[in-house]
């Protein structure tokens, strides 16, 4: 019997007030998360906190004792339990593949509960083994105890993916494996997960893991949400010591792949700022009074470039405008990421770009500064 | 002088025996186990009661019936029943019930629901045990079967008897090797269907 499609895309996820009391020990307390359609959220904390059980909420396997969850809208409670599993994707940590199937009756299982006929699942396994790069006439046939644990944990990824579900909650996926491995299963993850464009709710303890594939990133502590943003603003401005320690800010030379220019630039004073149409010599004496050795050269609200004050002071008797003398430099948006914008200054040589916000500049990004700020 | 007709005739009320016995308790303890495993209550009282069978020895089961319903072939095979209950209910319920809870958990997460869970996640991994049980309670039968022949199931247990009571070592022997060699033969099949039916996903 095929379940309903309960939802093609998932809008939002909201949750409520949502507790949950296991022998008077809070097991949620009042949680309320918001969770956007098309995102990564990925829940940390220490075991627990409450992360696990937030997650088996959303697909029931947990009822909260109070508290509401909807999905785009529509309150969980009310759907048929089983429709709802079937419309979501669930991995586990320990896999949970059924040892007494092939490879391919485990990814199908579900499929031919649906009433798939046989072609259609056959069709859709081969299909989901080569999108988790494990050649299909190769794996279909074989156990699960004939397989490495990277490979098990792939079977499982295709499994969950076999209705096509808007919506996977991953519960430490990649847990049980070795660094190496898991480092490498991640970043095959980064990119399979641009190809699905699906929400996913991802429980992790490992912080690198989260920085790497979250988009927002929610700590966990003792039953409660203590703070959920993107990799940045935890790094920040961590609500507490507790998110500190987590999210490690003692280190941020670590996590410089997940900086953003914003992060690190060196904010716009307005006093940098000097029209294109200022003469060279009203330039010099209004830096000299100001007390700065460079100037924004702008035309209107556009940067064209820069100048120096030694250069404008050798250049000598002139009517020439500092727009006439502006040196151009690179420029960045303010929401790129820091790495590849200073690698791209380093080859170039500059020691100095702008960085804009809608084409505004809002600031500078000075490499050397950056590095000091780092170590 | 035993005649070869005599054995064959034996042998073959033996297996009457054993085959009605062994279908009758695959029938009663498959259902027994799978109710042990939706009800905690009801499993109890079933294992105890199949414990306390299997506790008893043999002998006096196959006596005790006498008094409560009789002799011949019906009084028999309820004796031979009461101990053959256990060993296929306690490896069938084990079988179902120590399936790996994660791989439960996960069965139910992705939308399984009880039948399905039962149908295709724990059934097929209690085959083995399943399967073992059933080879142990037909052996089982096999051995009480010549027993009853003390309270009239006919079968290889009269040429036994017979011929211990008459120091006969050719009855002995005439109902003692059939025996011996129906109970290898049982071993032999039930190991070649549980190969056939159990796929081999195991080392």
């Amino acid at each position: 019997m095929p379940s309903k499609r309960i939802f093609d895309r998932i809008d939002s996820i909201q949750l409520r007030g949502v507790t949950k009391k296991y022998e008077g020990r809070f097991a949620i307390n009042d949680l309320t998360l918001d969770i956007e359609g098309g995102e990564m959220l990925i829940l940390i904390g220490p075991s627990g906190s409450g992360k696990t059980t937030t997650l088996r909420m959303i697909n029931r396997l947990i009822e909260p004792d109070s508290g509401t969850i909807h999905i785009n809208g529509q309150d969980i409670i009310e759907l048929e339990q089983v429709s709802l599993r079937r419309n979501i994707g669930y991995v586990i940590q320990n896999i949970g593949l059924f040892p007494h199937m092939t490879i391919a009756e485990n990814i199908g299982l579900v499929a031919k509960l649906e009433g798939w006929d046989k072609e259609k699942i056959s069709e859709r396994v081969k299909y989901l083994l080569d999108f988790v790069s494990l050649p299909s006439e190769m794996f279909m046939n074989r156990y699960p105890h004939q397989l490495s644990g990277g490979q098990q944990q792939r079977v499982g990824l295709a499994r969950a993916l076999v209705m096509d579900p808007p919506l996977l909650l991953m519960d430490e996926p990649f847990g049980a494996l070795d660094p190496i491995l898991r480092k490498q299963l991640q970043e095959e993850f980064c990119i399979i997960r641009e190809k699905l464009g699906k929400t996913i709710i991802f429980v992790t303890h490992d912080i690198e893991e989260a920085f790497k594939l979250a988009d927002r990133i929610g700590i966990m502590d003792d039953a409660k949400l203590v703070q959920i943003g993107t990799a940045e603003e935890l790094i920040f401005h961590p609500a507490n010591d507790m998110v500190a320690s987590i999210v490690d800010t003692g280190k941020k030379f670590k996590h410089l792949d997940t900086l953003r220019i914003r992060d690190l630039m060196t904010p716009l004073d307005n006093k940098y700022v000097h029209a294109a149409s200022l003469a060279v010599d009203e330039a010099i004496d209004s830096m000299l009074a100001k007390d700065i050795e460079l100037a924004v050269v702008s035309n209107g609200n556009e940067p064209v470039g820069i100048v120096r004050l030694p250069d404008l002071m050798r250049l000598g008797e002139t009517s020439d405008t500092i727009g006439d003398h502006a040196v151009s430099v690179p420029s960045f948006a303010s929401d790129e990421l820091l790495e590849p914008s200073l690698k791209d200054l380093h080859e170039k040589g500059h020691s100095i770009a702008f960085v804009t916000d809608n084409g505004r500049i809002s600031g500078f990004l000075f490499p050397n500064d950056v590095f000091r700020q780092l170590v | 002088m035993v005649t070869i007709e005599t054995i064959l005739g034996h042998t073959g009320e033996h297996l009457v025996l054993l085959l009605t016995t062994l279908f009758v308790s695959i029938c009663i303890s498959l259902p027994l186990a799978f109710a042990s495993l939706y009800s905690k209550r009801v499993g109890y009282v079933i294992m105890k009661f199949a414990n306390l069978a299997q506790a008893v020895p043999s002998f006096a089961v196959v006596a005790i019936v006498v008094p409560l319903i009789g002799i011949g072939f019906y009084p028999a095979l309820i004796a031979i029943l009461l101990r053959a209950l256990l060993p296929i209910i306690k490896n069938t319920y084990i079988g179902l019930s120590t399936v790996n809870a994660s791989m439960l958990d996960y069965a139910d997460g992705i939308g399984l629901n009880k039948w399905q869970i039962l149908r295709y996640i724990r059934l097929p991994n209690a085959y083995p045990a399943i399967f073992a049980g059933i080879k142990f309670a037909s052996i089982l039968i096999n051995s009480i079967a010549i027993l009853t022949a003390y309270i009239g199931s006919g079968g290889l247990g009269e040429l036994i008897f017979d011929g211990l009571v008459g120091f006969n070592n050719e009855k002995i022997l005439a109902g003692a090797i059939p025996a011996i060699l129906i109970a290898l033969t049982l071993d032999v099949i039930f190991t070649a269907m549980e190969k056939k039916l159990v796929p081999d996903y195991r080392k």
